[in-house]
């Protein structure tokens, strides 16, 4: 910091440190175990409006790291942001020392018996994996920022494979502790498997369509895309002058919350040093607010929403990215009817249990065109079976004005923390 | 650095054990629409510990030397407890200790061309479609990994290997009203700074595509015979077939490995499949793999049966298979896993002019778009394509996306062009990211794919 604020106006160094063990087993046999552990740096710089970037992992040479920032300067990326002061933030709960003591042999006999258990009551092959996470974060800046925040988290993931395919039926656990998966979430794996077992052969065409948590990123995506303030500030989103109107149906509400402290990895700031907030982004189907970060919310005279977060869609390594505006705590909330129920009122169609290709398409225009991998086919309120070889295709704008009903409780899964929803006049096209 | 790394492989207790020491230095320059957003190189580095003990395999990536001693030990446990749990113990196949260093040939070596000359390149593709009226927007991204790489078991393989891999990709959006549509651009390469070189006109012709979009239709979902281009029919090859023949992914699968056992007559006898890391000059090129083995061309499917497969070490041994050097990984924080090398349907005869008239009524499908695939299902997008009607090209569409039944799909590939042409960008992510995966083939005929569509 010394170093970097001599040749600057303004310094910014995050650093991260991660330990973590995964465990997976497949088909009922260990069948790998990996550690990682990981730490590194990466540094900002601002002088005269202008922004360098560097990271390294081993800080074998400072001035190194130093002079890649000074070189990144000298391409003159445009910066007029300031660094903020943080002092306060909100005080989260993020760290259970419990899972310091947590050894790779537990993991592995909770896999084991979670594994067994699903084996016996269902017919097709079981994968589970598992894992924990401790990482320890710090970020200071030349402004007087000094923040730090220390997380622990568990994961165990179990899946039952239709046979022939990869396509499965699963729900993700996480929690902050090493702790058994609730009788709860097994029960569903294998209620809807067990009910979906047969091979059903539907005819395609418009029909309701119920979106598993497990998939509802898909259609969030195109929701984080068209209100992420770089995005807006490029003028390609499709919602930019929607500001204020009513774009989705009334029943939907889409916000970010990053301070729940429930599950793990919740966050008082981002990797600016922004305070984090709940967010709404979408309040009864209206369009109230896009996020950004500092960058881009200096761009368009906003305020930054703390949404400055260094993510990337496809992994990668974490300090080697800048801060972008990011949703990272989605949550859509829940409706008024229970799972079953939900199930029961579809006269014909599909639950979308897990998605292909929800990476292709039109993302920024609301398109979606994916494969159901799988799709069980629902007639009269009974699963009859499960689809291979369909797809569904649409457009956010309208299939999320098409809402019948979201289940009544949220479920934290891949890309946030959703309920399943019930859709009417999805187009299924079907071999 | 090879020092460093006997010094920790000595200390380790264990039936097998390799160390992995990368260098990874990356060179990145990116432009959103006019602006410059991002510019830099910067160095990274780290280990990746692989040990064998009683039968249990294991791995643990670390950052700093000081952190080897406790590592190690982790991974000695971590190694019996995966041995104590394990119905099937691990054996690795046998090969030979190799003592090389390797550097590819470049054409025109990117780490001595100046950033100045980079980011001024980078610039004019970028302005390129931002000149047109109804282009709104631009990614255009230079990309330069170079991963200095050190290999070192306890059998006596001592390999130093250079991967140079350069990327100038780009988005290029254009809008209309609501209706916004992009399209991809993407060059490079594993041998150098040359492919860079007067590429004016692809970024002027995908430009015109882009704009051209606003005009299409959207496709109607339905079943249709198709025309693939190259882009096309790489990517399912890699997606929809390629991963299947990449033996962990069916190793653990009773029902998948009875389907892909060598000698099932899988596809139709016009097909021909190969993997091969060995083409210089293709993206997928490498010598040596992650675990030291030596790069082979395998023939994977010939006239629709099946010739072979994708191993590592493990699951050579596990199948009782011929090595084939397929064990890569991302970087230094991930242990090697099987991966593509460069992936192809291997040419016919047939010129695309010959598969167009032999379409008749269907649809002419262009440039991939990603791809996805769960078991024998895929799905993937095309950028754009054409009605076709009496083999005569018609109307634009898009927002097109392919879904099929890799078994189904095998069988109704009925004709294969006698072109070739191989991905330069790649961008595989099975569970770790390979920017080196490569996969393309020639023009082919397909009947009775799912498009969906509104």
């Amino acid at each position: 910091m010394e170093m970097a604020r001599k040749v600057s106006d303004q310094v910014e160094i995050y650093s991260l440190e991660e330990t973590s063990d995964g465990v997976s087993l497949e088909n009922g046999t260990l069948k790998d175990i990996e550690s990682k552990s990981q730490s590194g740096i990466s540094l900002r710089i601002l002088k005269e409006d202008k922004l360098g970037f560097a990271y390294t992992k081993n800080l074998i040479d400072r001035q190194e790291l130093l002079q890649n920032g000074l070189d990144s300067l000298k391409g003159e990326v445009e910066a007029f942001f300031d660094l903020p002061l943080t002092r306060e933030i909100p005080p989260l709960d993020t760290y259970d020392p419990s899972i310091e003591k947590v050894v790779n042999a537990s993991i592995v006999e909770e896999c084991n018996r979670v594994g067994s258990l699903l084996e016996q009551k269902a017919t097709g092959q079981v994968n589970v994996s598992a894992g924990r996470k401790i990482s320890r974060m710090r970020l200071i800046n030349s402004q007087g920022t000094d923040l730090s925040s220390r997380f622990s988290s568990y994961f165990l993931s179990a899946e039952i494979l239709y046979p022939g395919s990869h396509a499965s039926i699963h729900r993700p656990f996480t929690s902050k502790k090493f702790e058994k998966v609730p009788d709860a979430t097994l029960d569903y794996i294998l209620d809807l498997y067990n009910r979906s077992s047969k091979q059903a052969s539907p005819k395609g065409g418009k029909m309701k369509v119920l979106f598993l948590p497990e998939t509802l990123y898909a259609l969030m995506w195109r929701i984080q895309s068209a209100t992420n303030g770089k995005n807006i500030y490029q003028k390609v989103s499709p919602v930019m002058e929607k500001m204020g109107t009513r774009i989705l149906n009334e029943k939907i509400s889409i916000y970010d919350d990053p301070l729940n402290d429930r599950f793990p990895g919740a966050r008082g700031f981002d990797d600016e040093g922004v305070p984090c907030k709940a967010f709404p982004v979408i309040d009864q189907g209206t369009l109230v607010n896009f996020y950004f970060n500092l960058h881009y919310a200096k761009k368009m005279a906003a305020s930054p929403t703390g949404h400055g977060f260094k993510s990337s869609m496809w992994g990668g390594e974490t300090i080697s990215f800048m801060p972008s505006p990011s949703l990272e705590y989605l949550c859509l909330k829940p409706g008024g009817a229970s799972f079953r129920s939900l199930v029961r009122s579809i006269d014909r169609g599909m639950i979308a249990a897990d998605l292909m290709g929800a990476h292709s398409g039109n993302i920024l225009n609301g398109e979606f065109s994916v494969g159901l991998s799988p799709g069980l086919y629902v007639e009269n309120g009974e699963i009859l079976g499960h689809v291979k070889d369909a797809m569904m295709a649409g457009n956010v704008y309208e299939a999320l004005n098409e809402v019948i009903d979201l289940e009544d409780i949220a479920h934290p899964t891949y890309g946030g923390t959703f309920p399943a929803m019930l859709l009417d006049n999805v187009s299924v096209a079907i071999k | 650095m090879f020092e460093i790394l006997n010094s920790i492989l000595s200390n380790v207790d264990s039936d097998y054990a390799d160390i992995r020491y990368e260098l990874k230095k990356e060179t990145s320059i990116t432009f959103n629409g006019k602006e410059l957003t991002h510019i830099g190189s910067n160095t990274t580095d780290g280990y990746v510990l692989r040990v064998l003990k009683a039968g249990g395999l294991t791995s643990i990536a670390f950052t700093k030397k000081e952190e080897a001693e406790r590592a190690t030990r982790r991974a000695e446990e971590n190694a019996l407890l995966i041995a104590r749990n394990t119905k099937k113990p691990v054996a690795l196949a046998k090969t030979e200790a190799v003592q090389d260093s390797y550097s590819p040939g470049l054409e025109e070596d990117p780490r001595q061309v100046s950033m100045d000359e980079k980011l001024e390149l980078t610039r004019r593709y970028n302005t390129i479609p931002l000149l047109h009226e109804g282009i709104v927007n631009t990614v255009t991204d230079y990309m330069e990994v170079t991963r200095e790489k050190y290999f070192l078991s306890t059998e006596g393989s001592k390999v130093r290997e250079d991967l140079v891999t350069t990327r100038l990709s780009g988005l290029i959006t254009s809008k209309e009203g609501t209706l916004i549509q992009n399209v991809r651009v993407g060059l490079g390469g594993s041998h150098g700074f040359s492919v860079f070189r007067n590429q004016e006109e692809e970024f002027e012709k995908k430009t015109s595509i882009a704009l051209d979009l606003l005009k299409a239709r959207p496709v109607e979902g339905n079943t249709y015979s198709v025309l693939l281009n190259p882009s096309l029919s790489g990517v399912f090859t890699h997606e929809a077939f390629g991963h299947f023949s990449e033996a962990d992914l069916i190793e653990d699968a009773p029902s998948m490995r009875e389907k892909m056992q060598i000698g099932n007559t899988l596809g139709n006898e016009v097909l021909s499949i190969t993997d091969d890391p060995t083409m210089a000059g293709q993206l997928g090129f490498y010598k040596y793999d992650d675990e030291g083995v030596r790069a082979r061309r395998v023939q994977l499917m010939k006239n629709g049966t099946l010739t072979g497969r994708l191993h590592s070490r493990r699951t050579a041994a596990a199948f009782g298979e011929p090595l084939s050097g397929h064990c890569v990984a991302e970087d230094y924080r991930f242990p090697p896993i099987i991966r593509m090398g460069n992936i192809f349907i291997e040419p016919g005869g047939a010129p695309v002019d010959d598969l167009l008239a032999g379409l008749g009524d269907g649809l002419y499908l262009l440039n991939h778009m990603g791809g996805q695939t769960s078991g024998e299902n895929f799905t993937f997008g095309a950028q754009y394509g054409f009605e076709v009607k009496n083999g005569k090209l018609g109307q634009m569409i898009r927002d097109i996306n392919l879904s099929g039944n890799l078994y189904h799909t095998l069988k109704n590939i009925y004709a294969i062009g006698k072109d070739l042409d191989l991905s330069k960008v790649g961008g595989c992510g099975k569970g770790q990211m390979n920017i080196r995966s490569s996969n393309g083939g020639p023009h082919i005929l397909v009947r009775d794919v799912v498009i969906g569509g509104r």
